[in-house]
C-alpha cells in the first residue's frame, strides 16, 4: 500500500523534535532506562561474548576513540565501541523490554555515547536525552506498523529490525542532520536490518543489539556524507515491510499533536538476566513454592512428583534441558526449577556449575509444559501458572499475571537504583557508581554528556589488578 | 532428519544436520576436487570481478564508501583497495569498499538462480589474503578453492527455495546468500574446523538480508560491499570462538533461521567429499555464470540486444543516426518486474534498472555501453523523446526468471512500418558465454581506466596462472 510521504514525515520529525517537546514524564522514564542500561552493560562487560567481540574489535584503528564500558585502559573506534557496548548490554538478556516487543535502549544508548565522545559540538545531557528519546520513539512507531510485532516473535528478532532504525534516527538527531539526510539514514539502515530468530538463545544473540547500535550509527554517518537510499523506504511494501507479514505504515507528526509513545507505554525492567517471559514463571514458581511450604511446614524437593507449567506458546523459550547459559536464559523449565530449588533466580543462577547441578537436572525431568488456549504469546497479555504436585498427592499452584518490573508494575526508583548499583559495582569503584547515578539523575542539567564516559571507565582497584594480571 | 534444539543434551559438540553438514563441507573440501571446468570458469569470474571492481573505483558511491572508512578509521597497512595505490585499510573495510566498487555500476556477474556471487566473495578473500603474513600466503590454488567454496555455498542455499529461482521481490539476493558465501570462503581460507565453519555461517545469517526497495538507489552497491565485509567478519568472529545456532539452515518450526528470508524453503544437507566416494561436483560446473557486456541489471541485456537489432535495420535502411522523428511507438515485451520498470529514470542507478532506458539507448546508439549512463548521455533530448514513446507489455509466456525470459522490441515507424527484434539469449548469458577474447576485452577496457597497460596485462596473466601460483601474493601485488 503506497502512501506518499511516510519516510519523509519521519525524516522531518527526527529533525524537528527538540528539547521543548520532552515532557517530565518522558524524561523521568528515559533516565531510568539509561541508568538500567548502563548498569547491565557494565555487568555484561565481564561476559565471554563481550570479550570475544572486544578482541575482534581491537583489530581496527582510528583516530577518534570512544569508551569501552567497564574498561579503563581500552578505547575503540566509535563504531566498534557502539558494537561491543551494545553486546555488553544484551549479553545476559538483562536489558529493558517494551511493548510491542523489543529491547529499545541497548540499540540506541551505546551508539549515542560513542558518537557523543567524538563530536566537537560536545552535546549536553539534554541533547543526549532528546536523541535517546527520538531513537526510542522511532522504534515504537515502526513496531506499530504491524500486528505481527505485538506478539512474541517467530521470524526476525525485533531488535535487529527496529533497533537499527532507532540507532540511525538517534544518531541522525545528535548529528543534527537535515530532514532529507534523516530520511536517508533510515533508508540506509533498513539494508542493515533483520536477523533471524534462530540465533536467539545462543552466544550470537547479543550481537543483534551490538550490530543494531553500530550499523544505525554508520547509516547516519553515511547519510551525513551524502549517501542516499530509497526515499520511500518506509512507504513501499518491499522496504521495511519485508520483515513483516502484515505491514501498514502511517506518517509521523513532527509537532502540533505530537505525543511520545513512552509517555503512554512504559518499559519493563528485568530483575532476572533472562528472557522477559521467564519473569512470570519465576514469580509464579516462587509463589507456589511459598504456598507449599506454608501448607507443609517445610519445602522438600524430594517430595516433588511433578511440576506443571502453563505458559504461552513460543518455541524458542521452551527448552527442557538447556545446555548453555544462553539456552538457560530462554527456558521456562530452567527458570521455574531454579526458582523452586533456590527460592530466587539471580545472576549467579546461570553459571555453568549451577546449570549442571544434578538436583536441578532431576527437577527438570519432572517438568511438563502446557500452553493453554487463553495464554497468548504477548508480553502485554500473557500469564504463567506453576503447579507443584507432591508425592503425597498435595499440590500447590500459583499464577502470575504481572511480574514486579513489568510496565504495569514498575520497579520502584529505589529498586531500580539498587539493581544498577549491584551491577555497576561488580566493575566500577564506588566513585564511578555514584558518579553515574548522579549524572543520569541530573541528565537534563548536565553540560557535557560525554562525562558519562569517564565514569564508565572508573574500574575498581580490584578490577584493575585483575586486568593487569591477565594482560 | 531434523534435530530440534531441545533434544541436544549437554556435552554434545557436533550433530550432523543440514546446517552442520555445510560446516563440515567447508572445512573438509580440498583443491583436488576442483575440476578443470570449475577452475576455468572461476578464473574467468575472478578476472571479470577484478576488472569491474577497478572501474567501479571511479564511481561516486565508491568514493563515498572509501571516505566513510577513512573518516571513521585510520589507515591500516593491511588490505589493498581497488584502484587506489597507497591506500590500505583494515581487512573488513577493504572488503567493504572493494565490494561496493564491484557492484557500483551493476556490471558484475550474475548467476542462476539469481545473485551476484563474485562481488560478495572475492573482495573478502583478497582482503583476508592480504591479512596473512607475507611468508605464509595461501597458494593460488587455495585462493581459488576458497573462492569456489564461496560461490558453491551461495548456489546451494539458493536451491533451497523456488522463490529464489525468479527475479527477486522482497530481499535482494546478494544480501541473503552473499554474506553466507563470503563467510564460507573466509572460513575455508582460515582453515577453520567444521564446528567453527558452522558457526561462521550462523553468525553470517544474523547479518544477512536487505530489502529490494534499495535496489536502483545509490545504496544498492553497499549490499555487495556489506555481504563481503560481514561474511569476513563472521568468519573472524568464529575463529575467535564466537558461537551461534547450529540449526540456522534447518527449518525449525516457530523459530525462523535462514528460512526467514524465503516464503518456501526446503534445506538439504551438503555431502562432504570425505564422506562421498564420488568426490564433489561444484554447481559452477553444471551452471555457468552470466557476464555483463554493459553496466546494467541483467534483464536489460535482453532488451538491449533486441533493440540493437532493430537499430541495425534502421541504419541499414537510412544510414546515419537514428532519429526520434522516425519513431512513432516502441513496444517492449518483457517480464513483469516492478523494480526494473522505470519509464523516466532520474539517476544513473535508476537508469541501470530501466527496461525503457536501455531499449531506447540501444535503439539510438546500436548498443549500451559504460558511457550510456553518463549525465550527458542520460539527458539527451533524443533519448527523452524516445522514452516518451515506450509502452510495456508483460506476456504470460515471459516469466521473471533469468533462465527463461526473453526481450522483444517492436518499433512502429512513422510511415507505418513495424520493425521487430527479439532476444532469447543475449551474448554473455550462460547459454551463450562471452569468449575469452570478449572477456579480456571487457577487462582491458575496465582495468585500463585505472591501471597502466603493463599492469593490466600482468593481471590477466596472474589470474590465468592462479591455480599454478605457489603464492597468491603474485596476484595481490598486481592489484595496486
Amino acid at each position: 500500500m503506497l502512501r506518499k510521504g511516510i519516510t519523509e514525515s519521519f525524516g522531518a520529525a527526527i529533525h524537528a523534535l527538540n528539547a521543548t517537546h520532552l515532557t517530565d514524564g518522558v524524561i523521568h522514564r528515559s533516565k531510568r532506562m539509561m541508568l538500567d542500561t548502563l548498569g547491565v552493560g557494565l555487568l555484561g562487560s565481564r561476559t565471554a561474548v563481550f570479550n570475544k567481540a572486544l578482541m575482534y574489535s581491537q583489530m581496527f584503528v582510528s583516530e577518534q576513540r570512544s569508551s569501552v564500558w567497564g574498561r579503563s585502559e581500552i578505547t575503540l573506534p566509535p563504531h566498534y565501541a557502539a558494537f561491543v557496548n551494545g553486546i555488553a548490554v544484551h549479553s545476559m538478556d538483562f536489558d529493558d523490554t517494551w511493548h510491542p516487543a523489543t529491547h529499545p535502549s541497548g540499540a540506541v544508548l551505546p551508539a549515542l555515547l560513542a558518537l557523543a565522545e567524538t563530536l566537537a559540538s560536545r552535546p549536553s545531557g539534554l541533547d543526549l536525552l532528546l536523541a535517546f528519546n527520538v531513537g526510542l520513539e522511532v522504534q515504537g512507531r515502526l513496531m506499530r506498523f504491524s500486528r505481527e510485532a505485538y506478539n512474541i516473535p517467530e521470524r526476525f528478532h525485533p531488535p535487529s529490525v527496529v533497533g537499527v532504525m532507532g540507532s540511525a534516527a538517534a544518531s541522525a538527531k545528535l548529528l543534527g542532520l537535515s530532514p532529507a539526510q534523516c530520511s536517508h539514514a533510515l533508508a540506509i539502515a533498513v539494508s542493515s536490518a533483520g536477523a533471524p530468530l534462530a540465533n536467539a538463545a545462543t552466544q550470537t544473540k547479543p550481537l543483534h543489539i551490538g550490530n543494531a547500535a553500530r550499523r544505525g550509527l554508520e547509516a547516519a554517518q553515511l547519510a551525513q556524507i551524502g549517501l542516499e537510499g530509497n526515499p520511500a523506504i518506509l512507504d513501499v511494501a518491499n522496504g521495511l515491510g519485508v520483515y513483516y507479514g502484515d505491514y501498514n505504515p502511517s506518517p509521523m507528526a513532527d509537532s502540533g499533536a505530537f505525543r511520545w509513545i513512552l509517555e503512554d507505554q512504559n518499559v519493563a525492567v528485568k530483575r532476572i538476566p533472562a528472557h522477559l517471559a521467564m519473569h512470570w514463571v519465576v514469580d509464579a514458581a516462587l509463589a507456589a513454592r511459598a504456598k507449599l511450604r506454608d501448607t507443609v511446614g517445610t519445602f522438600d524437593l524430594s517430595q516433588i512428583r511433578q511440576v506443571t507449567l502453563r505458559v504461552p506458546p513460543s518455541k524458542y523459550i521452551n527448552c527442557p534441558l538447556p545446555a548453555s547459559e544462553h539456552q538457560a536464559r530462554h527456558s521456562f523449565q530452567f527458570n521455574a526449577c531454579s526458582a523452586l530449588l533456590d527460592g530466587q533466580v539471580t545472576v549467579a543462577s546461570f553459571d555453568r556449575a549451577q546449570i549442571n547441578r544434578p538436583a536441578l537436572r532431576e527437577l527438570l525431568s519432572k517438568v511438563e509444559v502446557e500452553t493453554p488456549e487463553d495464554n497468548p504469546p504477548s508480553f502485554d497479555k500473557m500469564y504463567c501458572e506453576v503447579e507443584i504436585g507432591s508425592a503425597e498427592g498435595r499440590s500447590a499452584a500459583a499464577r502470575c499475571d504481572t511480574f514486579y518490573g513489568h510496565w504495569r508494575k514498575p520497579l520502584s526508583q529505589r529498586d531500580l537504583v539498587e539493581k544498577f548499583s549491584v551491577n555497576a559495582s561488580s566493575v566500577l569503584c564506588p566513585e564511578g557508581v555514584e558518579g553515574l547515578i548522579d549524572v543520569v539523575g541530573n541528565m537534563e542539567k548536565v553540560s557535557e554528556c560525554s562525562v558519562l564516559g569517564s565514569f564508565l571507565r572508573m574500574t575498581s582497584n580490584r578490577e584493575q589488578l585483575y586486568r593487569t594480571r591477565i594482560m | 532428519p531434523l534435530l530440534t534444539m531441545q533434544l541436544m543434551p549437554p556435552g554434545y559438540t557436533f550433530f550432523i544436520n543440514s546446517h552442520t553438514s555445510f560446516g563440515k563441507f567447508i572445512s573438509e573440501i580440498k583443491p583436488q576436487y576442483l575440476s578443470p571446468v570449475a577452475l576455468y570458469r572461476s578464473k574467468r569470474m575472478v578476472l571479470d570481478s577484478v576488472g569491474v571492481g577497478l572501474i567501479g573505483s571511479t564511481t561516486d558511491v565508491f568514493e563515498l564508501a572509501l571516505q566513510h572508512c577513512q573518516h571513521m578509521h585510520a589507515p591500516d597497512p593491511i588490505s589493498s583497495v581497488y584502484g587506489r595505490r597507497g591506500i590500505r585499510l583494515s581487512p573488513t573495510l577493504a572488503a567493504f569498499v572493494n565490494g561496493v566498487a564491484t557492484h557500483s555500476m551493476d556490471f558484475d556477474d550474475t548467476w542462476h538462480p539469481a545473485t551476484h556471487p563474485s562481488g560478495a566473495v572475492l573482495p573478502a578473500v583478497l582482503a583476508l589474503s592480504d591479512m596473512m603474513p607475507a611468508n605464509s600466503k595461501p597458494s593460488g590454488l587455495d585462493f581459488l578453492l576458497a573462492f569456489n567454496v564461496g560461490i558453491e555455498i551461495q548456489g546451494r542455499l539458493m536451491r533451497f527455495s523456488n522463490e529464489a529461482h525468479n527475479i527477486p521481490k522482497r530481499f535482494h539476493p546478494p544480501t541473503v546468500v552473499g554474506p553466507m558465501g563470503s563467510a564460507a570462503a573466509c572460513a575455508r581460507l582460515l582453515s577453520l574446523d567444521p564446528s567453527q565453519c558452522s558457526h561462521a555461517l550462523a553468525i553470517a545469517a544474523s547479518l544477512a538480508g536487505a530489502p529490494m526497495a534499495n535496489a536502483a538507489t545509490q545504496c544498492k552497491p553497499l549490499h555487495i560491499g556489506n555481504a563481503s565485509r560481514l561474511g569476513l567478519e563472521a568468519a573472524l568472529l568464529a575463529s575467535r570462538g564466537l558461537e551461534a545456532s547450529p540449526l540456522v539452515l534447518d527449518a525449525v518450526a516457530g523459530v525462523a533461521g535462514f528460512n526467514a528470508f524465503y516464503e518456501d524453503y526446503v534445506p538439504q544437507p551438503l555431502k562432504s567429499p570425505s564422506d562421498n566416494d564420488n568426490g564433489h561436483v561444484f554447481l559452477l560446473e553444471e551452471q555457468d555464470m552470466g557476464f555483463k557486456r554493459f553496466p546494467a541489471h541483467l534483464g536489460m541485456h535482453w532488451v538491449a540486444d533486441a533493440a540493437a537489432s532493430v537499430h541495425k535495420v534502421l541504419v541499414g535502411v537510412d544510414p546515419g543516426k537514428v532519429s526520434p522523428d522516425q519513431v512513432q511507438d516502441i513496444l517492449l515485451r518483457v517480464p513483469l518486474s516492478k523494480y526494473i520498470n522505470r519509464p523516466f529514470p532520474e539517476s544513473e542507478h535508476e537508469a541501470r534498472h530501466s527496461f525503457q532506458f536501455n531499449a531506447c539507448s540501444a535503439l539510438l546508439d546500436g548498443e549500451v555501453a559504460v558511457q550510456s549512463f553518463s549525465p550527458a548521455a542520460m539527458s539527451r533530448p533524443e533519448l527523452h523523446a524516445l522514452l516518451s514513446r515506450v509502452r510495456l507489455e508483460h506476456p504470460q509466456d515471459n516469466p521473471a526468471n533469468f533462465n527463461r525470459m526473453y526481450g522483444e522490441v517492436q518499433v512502429t515507424l512513422v510511415g507505418g512500418d513495424i520493425l521487430k527484434g527479439r532476444c532469447d539469449t543475449f551474448y554473455g548469458h550462460w547459454r551463450n558465454p562471452l569468449t575469452n577474447e570478449s572477456l579480456r576485452k571487457k577487462f582491458r577496457n575496465n582495468a585500463g581506466v585505472v591501471l597502466p597497460s603493463e599492469k593490466v596485462e600482468r593481471l590477466i596473466e596472474a589470474v590465468e596462472e592462479l591455480d599454478r601460483l605457489d603464492d597468491c601474493g603474485a596476484l595481490l601485488s598486481q592489484l595496486e
